[in-house]
């Protein structure tokens, strides 16, 4: 879609480089919902991150089954982008701080 | 989440449309023929133009419209990320705005097109580009009307006569499509 491509675009010029922390990982997480349909999960994380279909698949099984699931991680300015382009395609993702580190 | 329109299909109510299920679309030369009833195109086209007057006011504060906030939510959970929320918003919102109204203003488009056939029913023809911005918007759509309707995951059906009966109708309606299109994308699904 034309609008993830832009959100993409602007993302790294504009993202104000003293946000990102020190090498702090950061996890971008889609949480269940009672709207989005399985498959229509499963095409959006293959569209946006390139996984099989089989990966995908296993991730969308673990956001409906667990609640929520990282989906990707990164720097701040990276996991911003990728829960803009989330958004973009109306999965409920959120970033945080790898509190395990 | 939610299956797909087959584990809901006792509930989805399609009036008059009813006995066109399995031969909503044909495929041909790479596109599809997607059948339509006209109260179907009036029904997609009142929660279209719904959705984008949303998205026309979208800049107005959080928590000023429900909808508004579940098709634009927060990025940060941490309320003590608040000011790198509004940072984030102000970059991205514009264009998420845009492109959703986009895929709405195509979708409307497309529903212009539709042709006649014999016995009031009408078709579309859709590309595969068309079919995915469909999905978008009829996500979109669902996404929204979950809102008004107050569909969660204890609440997925109501009786005849409750106040938002139509409401989940439409809503199983929009479910239906968009599975039927997405099954045409991506192939059959079995999870």
């Amino acid at each position: 879609m034309s609008s993830t491509e832009t959100v993409q675009e602007l993302l790294p010029a504009e993202i104000d480089e003293t946000k990102v922390g020190p090498d702090t990982p950061w996890l971008v997480i889609v949480w269940d919902d009672p709207v989005n349909l399985m498959i229509y999960v499963v095409m959006v994380l293959q569209k946006l991150f390139g996984h099989s279909r089989e990966k995908a698949t296993k991730l969308m099984l673990q956001i409906h089954n667990e609640g929520k699931a990282v989906v990707s991680h990164g720097n701040r300015e990276k996991a911003e982008a990728d829960v803009a382009r989330l958004h973009a395609n109306g999965l409920w993702a959120t970033l945080q701080r790898d509190s395990a580190t | 989440m939610r299956m797909g329109y087959g584990q809901r299909c006792s509930a989805i109510r399609l009036r008059e449309a009813g006995d066109l299920v399995g031969e909503r679309v044909t495929r041909h030369d790479g596109k599809i023929d997607l059948v339509l009833h006209p109260d179907e195109i009036e029904l997609l086209r009142e929660l279209a133009t719904q959705t984008a007057t949303v998205l026309i006011a979208s800049d107005e504060a959080v928590g000023a419209n429900p909808v508004r906030d579940r098709l634009f939510p927060r990025a940060y959970d941490d309320p003590t990320e608040d000011t790198a929320e509004s940072e984030w918003q102000s970059i991205v919102h514009p264009d998420l705005v845009k492109g959703k109204a986009t895929a709405l203003g195509e979708l409307l488009d497309d529903l212009d097109r539709v042709k006649s056939g014999s016995g009031g029913i009408t078709t579309v023809d859709l590309s595969e580009e068309q079919m995915s911005t469909w999905v978008s918007a009829l996500n979109d759509l669902r996404i929204s009307l979950a809102v008004t309707i107050d569909l969660t995951e204890a609440q997925q059906e109501v009786p005849p006569s409750h106040v938002h009966a139509q409401g989940f109708a439409a809503y199983y309606f929009l479910t239906y499509l968009q599975g039927e299109l997405l099954e045409t994308l991506t192939g059959p699904f079995d999870f």
